[in-house]
């Protein structure tokens, strides 16, 4: 039962009506309350949307967080929020900025988390972003070094994660997707995700973005998690090449559908990434998910991406003769 | 000693007057308005930004590349054997643009920037800076499928930015920046680094100084002897930068890039002018730019025009120690 879990990796899309009520928020024409209903109801239709499809670990869909790095520091105490600043093209975004030492007066995902819960007898993942990442992708103004943004950064996240696990997550996840863009700073990122994981008994999984993993590999097994989640249909499943090289000796998530595009790749197409995974992974070690968060597609086409996941691991598990 | 920036400035500001060019182009990618409208809101934010740069006390302008989307695919789209494809990510920062592909011949199509040039000097008095990105930064953040190594590919586009540099030489601009980011972070291609610049420089007349910047430029060995008039250095990415003006060449200019251009933390007039005497024990005032460490665009406008108006504060502070 526990062989090629499938599960996603943690955003997923706002409905059109989500959409304008946050805009609607924005500009102070709906008050936090309704909004936090329409909320609870977009998190609801997606619980159901994964019961359906049967995937095996769901998650809360991440309604309420806009930019994954904002949604925390605007919950710290510590940060302000910049002008805008530009990303790509003519996408502009607000940057946190570290003004000040970082408190966290209430724990900031657990009701959304338990809210969830409540409405699936399956376990819903906690999802929290790492404090390399919450560094990386912020200005400083504060600390004298990213190393003690990072460390201090890293007492916060753990807080939020002792609260999940006491609330009852079976599995938590803490991203860190800027990881990859900083080889250098691994070992940070690894202390770091020490502390956050120190004294956890839930399963703890982190997901990194594409980057150049021969560089951080296999130093990167040394991050202090029971999994490890990984793009890898965008990149045609090329790092299996990296991680021939050492033995992996962890839990791998494995990405078998491109966030990036339109395009919904078909069961098969999903089934032949998982057998190429399955030549150097055994099924128990293994879990499966889209490559990234969803929450850049429509919403139809997410579904659409969770359920190719659903079948193509059908596929190999009648194959294989397991359930 | 001249105060200018480094290349791009911030495109928008905050409030509706200081979106105008976000709001347009919005409307163009709709197909509302015409390229015509777009062009001419490009222009009076050129102005603009022009203008904001004098008030500040900049001695030496840009354009502010405000129609650079960044500074691989402004050339890319007009060269001709380019396509745009995929996101990827600008080295470490948080900003991305679609990878140029080479995938037949290159051409220079004509003049790429010389109506700009021109644009930008007619709004000022002020001396105006003309940019370029190099080709061997170009190559390595561009893929080719037509050329057979990066060499060749690097060694082409070096005769697309000579024939441009030479439109803009005959336009009579009193200083050419070449952009060459990359060398810093990919030492390994210093031989063929050296090549691709005599090809660029080959028969150039035009005044030129080679920026660099996310990195230190030591361990190439006789970067500061490459043919150009003077070298850009990123001080606050690259602090082994200050090892390489024990020697600097007594002939060259220095780009003193010593203010943070990519966190809001404002640099105290202290700093910068103790930073300045350090620099002037090996560099004479009179060969030096002083600058930010790289392009605003990182930045909020308002913490961008912040940061200027601090770099003149610095600079008035270290001239009145030494006089």
């Amino acid at each position: 039962m526990s062989a090629l879990l499938t599960t996603s990796v943690g955003s997923l899309p706002k409905p059109p009506y989500l959409r304008k009520a946050r805009a609607q928020y924005s500009r102070k024409e709906l008050g936090r309350k309704d909004l936090l209903e329409l909320e609870k109801q977009s998190t609801r239709e997606w619980v159901q949307v994964q019961e359906e499809i049967g995937l095996d670990i769901l998650v809360d869909g991440e309604q309420d967080r806009g930019d994954m790095v904002t949604y925390f520091a605007e919950n710290l105490e510590g940060f302000a929020i910049s002008g805008l600043v530009r990303s790509y093209g003519n996408r502009y975004y607000r940057k946190p900025i570290a003004v000040g030492p970082i408190r966290r007066n209430e724990p900031i995902t657990i009701d959304m988390w338990r809210y969830a819960q409540g409405l699936t007898k399956k376990p819903v993942k906690g999802m929290l972003t790492g404090p390399y990442t919450i560094c990386d992708w912020s200005f400083n103004e504060y600390f004298d070094s990213r190393e003690a943004f990072v460390m201090e950064l890293a007492q916060f996240v753990h807080q939020e994660a002792m609260d999940l696990e006491a609330a009852g997550a079976r599995y938590i996840q803490i991203d860190e997707p800027a990881i990859s863009t900083r080889p250098e700073e691994l070992d940070l990122a690894i202390q770091a995700m020490g502390v956050v994981t120190e004294g956890l008994t839930a399963t703890t999984i982190t997901h990194i973005c594409y980057g150049d993993f021969a560089k951080i590999y296999p130093r990167m097994l040394d991050i202090p998690v029971d999994i490890l989640d990984l793009e890898m249909a965008n990149s045609g499943y090329q790092l299996l090449e990296v991680f021939q090289q050492h033995s992996f000796g962890k839990k791998i998530s494995v990405g078998v559908v491109d966030v990036h595009s339109h395009v919904i790749e078909s069961p098969e197409e999903v089934a032949e990434g998982l057998r190429r995974v399955l030549n150097q992974f055994p099924p128990e070690q293994i879990l499966v998910d889209p490559d990234c968060g969803l929450k850049t597609r429509t919403v139809e086409e997410a579904k659409e991406k969770l359920r190719v996941v659903r079948q193509g691991v059908d596929m190999i598990k009648k194959e294989l003769g397991i359930d | 000693m001249l105060i200018t920036t480094v290349g791009n400035y911030p495109k928008i500001a905050e409030g509706p007057e200081g979106q105008k060019l976000r709001r347009v182009i919005n409307r163009f990618d709709k197909g509302d308005v015409t390229g015509e409208e777009l062009a001419r809101v490009e222009d009076e934010v050129t102005r603009e930004v022009i203008q904001e740069q004098e008030e500040v006390g900049l001695e030496m302008v840009t354009d502010g590349m405000v129609r650079w989307n960044d500074g691989q695919t402004y050339l890319a789209r007009r060269v001709e054997g380019f396509h745009l494809t995929g996101l990827l990510r600008y080295f470490d920062t948080n900003t991305y643009y679609r990878q140029p592909v080479a995938t037949g011949p290159l051409r220079w199509p004509g003049p790429m920037t010389v109506r700009d040039y021109r644009f930008a000097a007619g709004c000022t008095s002020l001396p105006v800076k003309a940019i370029l990105t190099g080709p061997y930064t170009l190559a390595k953040l561009s893929r080719s499928e037509h050329h057979p190594d990066l060499a060749r590919f690097a060694l082409d586009l070096a005769d697309i930015i000579r024939q441009e540099a030479q439109a803009l030489e005959g336009e009579g601009v009193p200083l050419l920046q070449i952009d060459e980011p990359a060398i810093v972070r990919h030492k390994e291609d210093w031989g063929l680094f050296q090549q691709v610049m005599a090809r660029l420089t080959d028969g150039l007349s035009v005044k030129r100084v080679l920026y660099t910047w996310f990195g230190d430029a030591t361990e190439l060995p006789g970067f500061t002897r490459l043919p150009f008039h003077g070298f850009g250095l990123d001080f606050v990415g690259g602090p082994a930068n200050f090892d390489l003006l024990d020697d600097f060449p007594e002939d060259a200019e220095l780009g003193l890039g010593i203010m943070d251009a990519r966190n809001v933390k404002l640099e105290s007039v202290d700093y910068l002018s103790r930073t300045l005497e350090r620099a002037t024990a090996h560099v004479s005032p009179d060969r030096i730019y002083l600058n930010p460490s790289c392009g605003l665009d990182y930045l909020p406008r308002d913490v961008a025009v912040a940061k200027l108006k601090r770099l003149v504060e610095g600079a008035g502070a270290f001239k009145a120690v030494v006089t």
